[in-house]
C-alpha cells in the first residue's frame, strides 16, 4: 500500500513527461488525478490502521545483498498521519496551482515526483532507502522554488538546495558510521543495536551530533534557519505549502524515528541543547516574524517558531511531549499551509505582499477575511483547534521533564503570547481598516479558492475538538518511546 | 438530567447553525440565536428548581465525561458537573445572556453585520455556561479562552475605526499574556496529578509540595487577574468599551469578567494553602478597588466610568476571595451580573438617545425617559450599597467575612472603596438625570430594549432578600447582615452620595480642588499613567527589539551562512588551481590564476547545483575518513 503512494506519483511523472507539447494543459489533469487516487489510498490506510500495533504495511525484500540494503518500508502512528497530510497537501497543491502555464508540463511532473520523495521518505525503515527518498525531495522542490518562484529564487533556491545538503551530508556520514558499527541499514533492527554510553564525545554523541545536523537544517532550529524564509517567500505558493507543510516535519520525524530510538543514551546529553535551541526558536522566530514587512515571510518566521515547539515537546523525552511534536507536526502542517494558500490568493488579485500596502481585507474579501482570521487563531493556538493541542502538550511535557528547568518552559509560554502577537498585528494591519488602492478593486475568493481551504479548516477544528483523532495514531509511539529513552 | 447539556448546548448549535450562512441569510435569521438563548434561560431555571435545595458546592448531581485523547496510555478525560454552583451560575449567565440577546435586536437592528454580532454572542454564551459547568481545569481553560477570542471579535466589531480595532487587539494580548500563568499552572497541575479534574485536584491538593501549590497558585491568580481586569493588567477593559454596549454589558461586566473570579472561587481551597495565595489576592484586589474607584470619580464618558466600576468591584471580589470567603463573593458577583448589565443595557438607551457617551452632554433625562431613569437609579444605588438594594447585601456580606479575619486595614480601605462608589454614583446620576437638559430629540426607548432592563431591574430589587437562602443553597450558614456594620457602611455610602451631590452642585468647588491638587487631578486624568508605562517600557522597547533581531537575523546569522558559502567557493577555487598547478607541474602566471579562479567562481555562482554536489561529495568523503578514523581511535 505504501509502495502504491510512493509510486504511483512517480508513474505521474512519466505520463506527463511523455505528453505532447501541444496538449501540456492536460498535466494538471493528470496531477489532480494521481494525487487524487493518492489521497484516497492514503485516507484507507488511515482508516485500515489498527492502533498501538506498531509497523504496518510492511513490506521488505533484499535490494541490495551484498550491503545488506534492503526495500523496506511500512508505517507506524508517527509515519502515518504525516504520509495522509503530504498526499492531501499535493492534492490542494495541484489544485491551487491550476493557473499555472509557464511550463505546466515540467511544473506537475516535479510536483509529483516531490509527492514520491516525501512520501518514501515517511516510509522507508531502511537508512539508505531513507537517505535517497531524502535527497530527491530537494531535487524537484529546487526546480520549483528556481523556476517559478518571486524576484530572488535564484538566490532562494540555491541556498535551500546548498543548506539542506549541506545538513543532510553530515546526516549521510552518521547513516554510513552507523552501518560500519552494525553493518546493517534496518532503522529498526538499529533500535536494538548495542552502541555504548552517550557520554560526550563518544560513539552515539558524534552519530546524535551527525543527525542533528541534518535533521536540525531541515525542522529548521535556531540558527540554522536563514534559509527558509528566503526559500518559502520566493516560492510559488504550492510550493511553500508543501515546503512548510510537510517537508519541514522530515526534520522532526528524522528526530523521533532516528535519533531518539537508536540513540537513546546520546539522547540524554542532547536533551538540555535541544531544549534551549527549541525555545529559542520558538521566541526568536516569534520575535522576528513580528518586525516583518512582507506578509509570506512573516508566515514563513512563524514556522521557525511554531517547529521550536515540536522541538521542545521532543527534547522533553516525555510521552506527552512526543505526542505534542507530532501534533504539531500534523496542526502546523493543516494551520500554515491554510495561511500560505490565503497569502497566494492575496497576492494573485492584488500582486503585493507588503503589509503596508495590504489594508482592509474585510470590507472588500469579507469570506477570505473570515477564512483568514481563522487560520490565524488555529496558527495562535487558540482551544478547540489544532495548533492548541501540539503547544499545550508541549508544554506540559517538558514541564513535566525532569531535565528542562521550569523557567525555560516559562519562556515558551511567552512564546505563545508571542505567537498572538504578530499574528494580531498582522490581522489589524491587512484585514482591518480601510480599503488600501491595492485592495480597492479586488473581489472575494472564488469556489477554487474555498475548495484548497475548507479541507484543511476542517480537519484543524476536528482534532483541535477531538485530540483523539490525531493522539490514537500518534500516543502508541510516543508512549513506547518515552520508554525506551526514559523520559 | 441529561437535559440540562442543552443548556450551554442551545447557544452552541445557534452559534454553529449561523458561523457558515452567507451574511445576507445571517442578517435575516436573528431570532434564532435569540429564541435559543431564551429556550436555555427557561431549562436553568428549571435546573435551579431541580437542583433545589442545593448543597455543598462540588457535590455533582449531574456529570458526563468523555476522553479527549489518550496520553502515555491513560486516558485524559474532560468532564463537565452540574452542582450548586454551576446551577446558579447557569441561571444568572443565562438570564443576562437572554436578556441583552432581546435588546440587541432593536439595539443593533440597523447594523449590517448585525448576524455575525448574534452569532458570536451565542459562542461567547456557550462558552460560559460551559465553564460554569467545567468540572476539569482543561475544559475550563478552553472555554476561558473561547471566551477571549468572542470578547475580541466584540469588541473589534465595528473593525473599519481605530479605536476598536486598537482596543481589541490590547485586550486579547492582556488576558493572553495573564493565561500564560493559566497554561503554566495546568502543566504543573499534570505534572502533580496526571489529571485535569477538579475533585481529584482539590482532594489531593493537601498533599502537594509548597512549591507547586505556588506555582499553581500563582499561575491561576495571574491568568484570573487578566480575565477580571485586576491591577495592574485593568488597562484593557476601559478600552474594551468600544465594543457594542449590549456585548459590554454582557461580556465585560457580568460574565467573562467575572470567570477570573469564578475560577479562583472553584480553585479556593488549593489557593488558600499556598502561603501567600490569600494575601496576594487580598492584596491586589483592595489595589484594583481603589484604583477603579477612583478613577471612575474623574470618568465623563458613561461608558468608561461604569468599566471602572466593574474593575472597582472586581477588586472586591478579589477582597473576598482573599479572605477565604467563596460564597459571598459568589453572591456579590451574582447581584453584580445583574444590575451592572442592567446599567449598562440603560446607558445604552441613553447614548442612543443622546448621541453621545459624554455625561456632562447629558442631563435633565428624568423627565423625558421616566422608565429609564428608573431602572438605572435602581441599579445605581444598588451598585452603590443602599439598602435594600442587592448590591448592599452582597458587598457587606464581603466586608463582614473581612472583619471575621480580623483584617481591620483592608476593611478601612474597604470603605474608602464604598465612599468612591457613592461618590461617582451619585454625582452621574445627579448629572444625567436632573438638571437642565442639555440635548435635543431626546426619546425614551423602545420595549424591546425597556423590557429586558426591567427584567434586570426586578432581579436587583428583590435578589437581596435571598442572601441567605444563596449562602445556603450553596451549602452555607446564611446570615443577615449585622446591625453595626450594616450602620457604618450605610453611613459611608450615604456620605459619598453626599460628596457627589456637593459636587454636582458646585457646593465643592470640583475646579478649584483640581487646581490644587493639580499633580494629582492630571495623574488621574491620564488612568494613573498605566498605558503610557506599558507603551514606553513594554512595546515600543519589544517593537524595536524586533527588528533589531530582524537585523541580526538579516545581518549576522545568514551573513555568517553566506559569508561561510562565499569562503567556500573561493577556498575550492583555490584548491581546484592549486591542484592543477602542482599536479600539471605547470606553474601559471598570476594573471592565469586569478582568470580561473574568476571563472570558477562564476560558475559556481550561476546556480549550476551539480558542481555543488560534487563538492558536497567530496565534501563526504573527508568526513567519512575523519569518522573512520575517530571509530579506529
Amino acid at each position: 500500500m505504501l509502495t502504491l503512494i510512493m509510486l504511483l506519483p512517480l508513474v505521474g511523472v512519466l505520463l506527463v513527461a511523455l505528453l505532447p507539447k501541444s496538449r501540456e494543459g492536460a498535466a494538471k489533469w493528470i496531477a489532480l488525478g494521481i494525487t487524487g487516487v493518492d489521497l484516497v489510498i492514503a485516507a484507507i490506510a488511515l482508516l485500515q490502521f489498527k492502533f498501538g500495533a506498531g509497523m504496518q504495511y510492511v513490506v521488505k525484500f533484499d535490494w541490495i545483498q551484498q550491503l545488506n540494503i534492503q526495500y523496506y518500508v511500512g508505517a507506524d502512528g508517527l509515519s502515518l498521519p504525516l504520509i495522509a497530510l503530504s498526499a492531501l497537501l499535493c492534492f490542494l497543491a495541484v489544485i491551487a496551482s491550476w493557473k499555472i502555464d509557464v511550463k505546466p508540463k515540467f511544473y506537475f511532473a516535479m510536483l509529483l515526483l516531490l509527492e514520491t520523495g516525501m512520501n518514501g521518505v515517511f516510509s522507508a525503515l531502511d537508512f539508505v532507502l531513507f537517505y535517497v527518498f531524502w535527497e530527491i525531495v530537494l531535487v524537484p522542490m529546487y526546480f520549483i522554488i528556481s523556476q517559478w518562484g518571486g524576484k530572488r529564487r535564484q538566490y532562494a533556491s540555491i541556498k535551500f538546495f546548498l543548506y539542506t545538503f549541506f545538513g543532510s551530508v553530515f546526516m549521510l556520514v552518521g547513516i554510513i558510521a552507523l552501518y560500519l558499527k552494525t553493518g546493517t541499514f534496518d532503522m529498526i533492527a538499529l533500535q536494538a543495536a548495542d552502541l555504548g554510553a552517550g557520554n560526550i564525545f563518544g560513539f552515539q554523541w558524534w552519530i546524535f551530533a551527525a543527525f542533528f545536523l541534518g535533521f536540525a537544517v531541515k525542522v529548521p532550529i535556531w540558527p540554522l534557519h536563514t534559509w527558509l524564509p528566503d526559500a518559502h517567500t520566493e516560492a510559488p505558493t504550492a510550493a511553500s505549502v508543501l515546503l512548510a507543510g510537510v517537508m519541514l516535519k522530515m526534520g522532526t520525524y528524522g528526530f523521533i524515528r532516528c535519533a531518539l530510538p537508536i540513540l537513546p543514551e546520546a539522547f540524554g546529553w542532547w536533551q538540555l541543547p535541544l531544549a534551549v535551541l527549541g525555545v529559542i526558536s520558538i521566541v526568536y522566530g516569534g520575535i522576528v516574524a513580528f518586525a516583518q514587512k512582507d506578509v509570506k515571510r512573516l508566515v514563513a518566521y512563524s514556522s521557525v517558531a511554531h517547529m521550536g515547539f515540536a522541538m521542545l515537546g521532543i527534547a522533553s523525552g516525555t510521552a506527552a511531549g512526543l505526542n505534542a511534536a507530532m501534533a504539531v507536526n500534523i496542526a502546523h502542517g493543516l494551520n500554515t499551509a491554510m495561511l500560505f494558500f490565503l497569502v497566494g490568493m492575496v497576492y494573485d488579485r492584488t500582486h503585493t505582499r507588503q503589509i503596508s500596502e495590504l489594508s482592509g481585507i474585510a470590507t472588500k474579501m469579507p469570506l477570505f477575511a473570515g477564512i483568514f482570521c481563522f487560520a490565524s487563531f488555529a496558527s495562535m493556538g487558540l482551544p478547540l483547534l489544532s495548533g492548541f493541542v501540539g503547544e499545550f502538550l508541549s508544554v506540559v511535557g517538558s514541564w513535566s521533564s525532569s531535565v528542562i528547568p521550569h523557567w525555560l518552559v516559562v519562556v515558551a509560554g511567552i512564546g505563545i503570547l508571542i505567537g498572538a502577537a504578530y499574528m494580531l498585528w498582522l490581522i489589524q494591519r491587512i484585514i482591518f481598516g480601510d480599503p488600501s488602492p491595492a485592495v480597492e478593486k479586488t473581489a472575494d475568493i472564488g469556489v477554487r479558492d474555498v475548495i484548497t481551504v475548507a479541507p484543511l479548516a476542517l480537519l484543524s477544528v476536528s482534532i483541535g475538538v477531538a485530540w483523539f483523532l490525531l493522539l490514537n495514531y500518534t500516543d502508541p509511539v510516543a508512549n513506547a518511546l518515552s520508554k525506551v529513552i526514559g523520559g | 438530567m441529561n437535559w440540562i447539556i442543552a443548556i450551554p448546548l442551545l447557544p452552541a448549535i445557534a452559534f454553529l447553525l449561523t458561523v457558515c450562512l452567507p451574511r445576507s441569510v445571517r442578517n435575516k435569521i436573528v431570532m434564532l440565536p435569540v429564541v435559543m438563548m431564551i429556550a436555555s434561560a427557561v431549562l436553568a431555571l428549571v435546573g435551579l428548581i431541580k437542583v433545589f435545595p442545593g448543597g455543598e458546592i462540588g457535590h455533582s448531581i449531574w456529570s458526563t465525561s468523555w476522553t479527549l485523547a489518550t496520553i502515555a496510555a491513560s486516558p485524559l478525560k474532560l468532564s463537565l458537573s452540574l452542582d450548586p454552583l454551576a446551577t446558579v451560575m447557569l441561571v444568572m449567565v443565562s438570564i443576562v445572556g437572554s436578556c441583552v440577546q432581546v435588546f440587541s435586536l432593536f439595539y443593533m437592528k440597523d447594523d449590517d453585520r448585525k448576524g455575525w454580532y448574534f452569532t458570536v454572542l451565542s459562542l461567547f454564551t456557550s462558552a460560559m455556561l460551559f465553564l460554569v459547568m467545567g468540572a476539569d481545569l482543561l475544559f475550563i481553560f478552553a472555554m476561558w479562552e473561547i471566551m477571549g477570542l468572542c470578547s475580541y471579535l466584540l469588541i473589534g466589531f465595528w473593525y473599519k475605526d481605530e479605536a476598536p480595532r486598537k482596543a481589541s487587539q490590547k485586550a486579547f494580548l492582556v488576558t493572553r499574556a495573564a493565561d500564560i500563568g493559566f497554561i503554566v499552572a495546568l502543566a504543573a497541575i499534570y505534572t502533580q496529578c496526571g489529571t485535569f479534574d477538579l475533585a481529584t485536584i482539590l482532594s489531593s491538593a493537601a498533599s502537594w509540595a509548597p512549591s507547586v501549590l505556588l506555582v499553581v497558585s500563582l499561575g491561576l491568580i495571574w491568568a484570573a487577574m487578566g480575565k477580571s481586569a485586576q491591577w495592574p493588567l485593568m488597562v484593557w477593559l476601559p478600552d474594551a468599551m468600544a465594543g457594542p454596549t449590549p456585548s459590554s454589558a454582557l461580556i465585560h461586566a457580568a460574565t467573562m469578567v467575572a470567570a477570573g473570579v469564578f475560577v479562583l472561587a472553584r480553585m479556593l481551597p488549593v489557593i488558600a494553602l499556598s502561603h501567600i495565595g490569600l494575601t496576594l489576592l487580598t492584596t491586589i484586589g483592595i489595589i484594583t478597588a481603589l484604583v477603579g474607584g477612583f478613577l471612575a470619580c474623574f470618568q465623563t464618558d458613561i461608558k468608561k466610568m461604569l468599566a471602572y466600576s466593574t474593575i472597582s468591584q472586581l477588586g472586591l471580589m478579589f477582597v473576598g476571595l482573599g479572605a477565604n470567603a467563596a460564597v459571598p463573593t459568589l453572591f456579590h458577583l451574582t447581584t453584580h451580573a445583574f444590575f451592572k448589565s442592567m446599567l449598562f443595557l440603560a446607558a445604552g438607551i441613553i447614548i442612543h438617545a443622546t448621541h453621545t457617551q459624554d455625561m456632562r452632554k447629558m442631563g435633565g433625562l428624568a423627565r423625558k425617559m421616566p422608565i429609564t431613569t428608573v431602572v438605572f437609579s435602581i441599579g445605581a444605588f444598588s451598585l452603590a450599597g443602599l439598602v435594600p438594594l442587592s448590591g448592599f447585601f452582597s458587598k457587606d456580606e464581603i466586608f463582614a467575612s473581612v472583619l471575621k479575619t480580623g483584617n481591620t486595614t483592608i476593611f478601612a480601605l474597604g470603605l474608602v472603596m464604598a465612599l468612591t462608589t457613592a461618590l461617582y454614583v451619585s454625582k452621574a446620576w445627579f448629572t444625567v438625570f436632573f438638571g437642565k437638559p442639555r440635548t435635543k430629540g431626546v426619546h425614551e426607548g423602545t420595549a424591546l430594549e425597556l423590557v429586558p432592563v426591567s427584567i434586570l431591574a426586578a432581579l436587583t430589587l428583590v435578589l437581596g432578600f435571598f442572601s441567605p437562602a444563596f449562602a445556603r443553597f450553596l451549602g452555607h450558614e446564611g446570615a443577615w447582615p449585622e446591625m453595626g456594620l450594616a450602620t457604618i457602611s450605610s453611613v459611608v455610602t450615604l456620605a459619598g452620595a453626599l460628596i457627589g451631590f456637593f459636587m454636582y452642585a458646585g457646593i465643592i468647588d470640583t475646579e478649584k480642588l483640581s487646581h490644587r491638587f493639580n499633580i494629582l487631578t492630571r495623574a488621574f486624568n491620564e488612568k494613573l499613567y498605566f498605558d503610557y508605562a506599558y507603551d514606553l517600557i513594554i512595546i515600543q522597547p519589544y517593537m524595536k527589539f524586533c527588528d533589531l533581531c530582524w537585523k541580526f537575523d538579516a545581518k549576522v546569522i545568514d551573513g555568517i551562512v553566506n559569508g561561510v558559502s562565499k569562503a567556500y567557493v573561493g577556498l575550492s577555487a583555490l584548491s581546484w588551481s592549486f591542484d592543477g598547478s602542482v599536479i600539471d607541474g605547470a606553474v601559471n602566471g598570476c594573471a592565469t590564476l586569478a582568470k580561473k579562479t574568476g571563472n570558477t567562481f562564476k560558475k559556481l555562482q550561476s546556480g549550476r547545483v551539480l558542481n555543488y554536489q560534487r563538492l558536497m561529495v567530496g565534501a563526504v568523503v573527508i568526513l567519512l575518513f575523519v569518522v573512520v578514523i575517530l571509530k579506529g581511535a
